[in-house]
């Protein structure tokens, strides 16, 4: 079974917390009986090989399954303390307060600005001086308004896919989500554009709580304060990154970080 | 990987010349032959269809043709009313056909998960898209002529057609949404919007150019559209003061009527040469429809999503 990593870090709060999760596509089970904590501000890293159920993991840490025919979720998840599979609860609630970027860059098809203050018009802000300071405010924190503050007009898809994917992260923060998931945000791009995704990570986790999917140990590594290792819809081990990098506790762990598997 | 396997000596490869593939080549040469004259014979039938048309048919086309009112017995009757009644009946068809295709599409599509209602649905459209149009057509004879008792109506005619064409619009739209990209609802979902107002901000706009080619396409097969008609709209125009009726309870027959009324029982001498212009004006009418389908559904696409 896998300890709770974050009893051992005093002053640690957890944001998130998934308790008995287990995941269905039809009768496939596709997670089973994941437990585990997500620390508030800061960077928690999901690593496995491919089809080992971390992006499934992180879909249902805000809902997203339940745009999937056929997937159910068994068990609990929770935000500061309450589910958000609970009676009653609102999804686009939830999703309001828990952002999500996707692997591939996904900008709408329409200007930049129009993709930035998409999520504050649709929760009701109509006032266009506000828009603009948000959209500004937004793209600024996502290391992106330089680039594009001279042609916020244009079309997002004219974007690199560095830039679209900046922008797409932009369009979260507008929102001001609490806790951001990030499924494989920088496998589509080059080492530049990774490397100013990972760096923007850095500074986000000093407001916002976030959790990673990579299939990269290196990134894992350079952007995580936890990491969790995931295993044919196991959760196998969770620990500090440091931890899970230098003493992994369980075999397959170390199988897997020494490069054993695929 | 220990052993290697030894590479064959120069002299078995051959030469670059390729001999021993040669009748590979020619199979490949035979095929390519052939798939361009099945697209070429395709390209000419089309255009002799065109030229003869228009052969025949245009020294009949005049002012007077066009805006004219036929003739029952005499030479140099014109089509005026004809014209007006294919327009007035496409657009009263497509007041009716639209909107609620548009909502059953999207229903279908964005809302209805896969499951025993959405295969019904599917399943009665599918089987009301194989009705023949004939069949279609008594049936709005049975209904809105004889039971309403409204006789020969442009009403009548156009509810007809909007039986015929649901299904169709149904599934344009259908196709139309399901060609949008997933991560555009995941984006939109994922930032706490409803499904209504991803529907309306983001998978709407993204399909409009597609939604309005299907439109535009249907368009071109109600304005030619006949057997369905005949028993419905009529096969003759009301004698008002103006060629253009639009009380929608009047007869009102269409141009696609009028040229195959022409040829089966018209009394007029010019028969002929009046069947000749209607199917050129009609020809035409259609060319313009599918010409208007593609540039202005480019035209939307590029405007609402900023990609050509």
């Amino acid at each position: 079974m896998v300890e709770s990593q974050t009893s051992s870090h005093v002053g640690m709060t957890d944001k998130m917390k998934a308790t008995d999760l287990n995941i269905y596509y039809g009768s496939f089970h596709a997670i089973r009986n994941a437990q585990l904590s997500i620390p508030e501000r800061r960077v928690m890293a999901l690593i496995g090989p491919s089809g080992c159920g971390k992006s499934t993991f992180l879909r249902s840490l805000n809902r997203m399954h339940d745009l999937t025919p056929g997937a159910r979720v068994e068990g609990s998840v929770t935000l500061d303390g309450n589910d958000i599979y609970g009676e009653g609860v609102d999804p686009v609630t939830v999703r309001h307060r828990i952002g999500m970027v996707f692997q591939r860059p996904n900008p709408f098809p329409k200007s930049i600005y129009e993709n930035v203050i998409y999520g504050p018009k649709i929760h009701g802000e109509k006032n266009a001086k506000k828009l603009a300071e948000i959209a500004e405010k937004s793209l600024r924190q996502a290391a992106l308004w330089d680039e594009v503050k001279d042609r916020l007009t244009r079309s997002a898809l004219d974007l690199s896919g560095g830039q679209q994917q900046r922008l797409c992260i932009a369009r979260v923060l507008a929102v001001e989500p609490e806790v951001i998931l990030m499924d494989e945000p920088a496998s589509a791009l080059d080492p530049i554009a990774t490397s100013k995704i990972e760096d923007l990570i850095g500074v986000l986790k000093k407001d916002y709580t976030v959790c990673i999917v990579t299939h990269s140990m290196q990134q894992a590594a350079r952007i995580s304060d936890f990491t969790t290792f995931f295993l044919l819809g196991e959760l196998i081990e969770v620990g500090t990154t440091s931890e899970i990098f230098t003493h992994p506790k369980d075999k397959r762990t170390e199988d897997y970080i020494t490069g054993r598997y695929g | 990987m220990a052993s290697v396997v030894a590479a064959a000596p120069v002299e078995q490869r051959g030469n670059l010349r390729g001999d021993r593939a040669r009748s590979r080549r020619i199979v490949d040469k035979i095929a390519t032959g052939a798939l361009w004259s099945a697209a070429a014979f395709v390209v000419l039938l089309l255009a002799f269809f065109i030229v003869y048309l228009f052969v025949r048919g245009a020294s009949v086309i005049s002012w007077h043709f066009l805006t004219g009112f036929p003739s029952s017995s005499d030479a140099g009757g014109g089509i005026g009313p004809e014209i007006f009644n294919s327009f007035y009946i496409l657009i009263l068809t497509l007041i009716f056909t639209v909107p609620v295709a548009l909502c059953a599409g999207m229903y279908l599509q964005e809302y209805a998960g896969p499951g025993r209602f959405r295969n019904f649905v599917q399943f009665s459209a599918e089987s009301l898209a194989t009705i023949p149009s004939i069949v279609m057509g008594l049936f709005g004879l049975l209904i809105f002529v004889q039971a309403f008792h409204w006789h020969y109506t442009a009403l009548g005619g156009a509810l007809t057609l909007t039986l015929l064409n649901l299904p169709a619009m149904m599934r344009v739209t259908q196709e139309a949404l399901a060609a949008v990209p997933t991560t555009y609802r995941e984006a939109s979902v994922g930032l706490g919007a409803t499904r209504w107002q991803s529907l309306v901000r983001v998978i709407l706009p993204s399909a409009i150019g597609q939604l309005t080619t299907g439109v535009v396409l249907i368009s071109g097969r109600i304005f030619g559209e006949t057997a369905a008609l005949i028993y419905t709209a009529g096969a003759s125009v009301s004698f008002g003061k103006s060629a253009y009726d639009f009380n929608p309870f009047h007869t009102a027959e269409t141009l696609a009527v009028h040229l195959y009324q022409t040829h089966r029982e018209a009394l007029v001498p010019d028969a002929d040469a009046i069947g000749s212009g209607s199917a050129l004006v009609l020809l035409v009418m259609v060319l313009i429809f599918n010409i208007t389908a593609r540039v202005v559904g480019r035209r939307l696409t590029i405007r609402f999503t900023g990609k050509a």
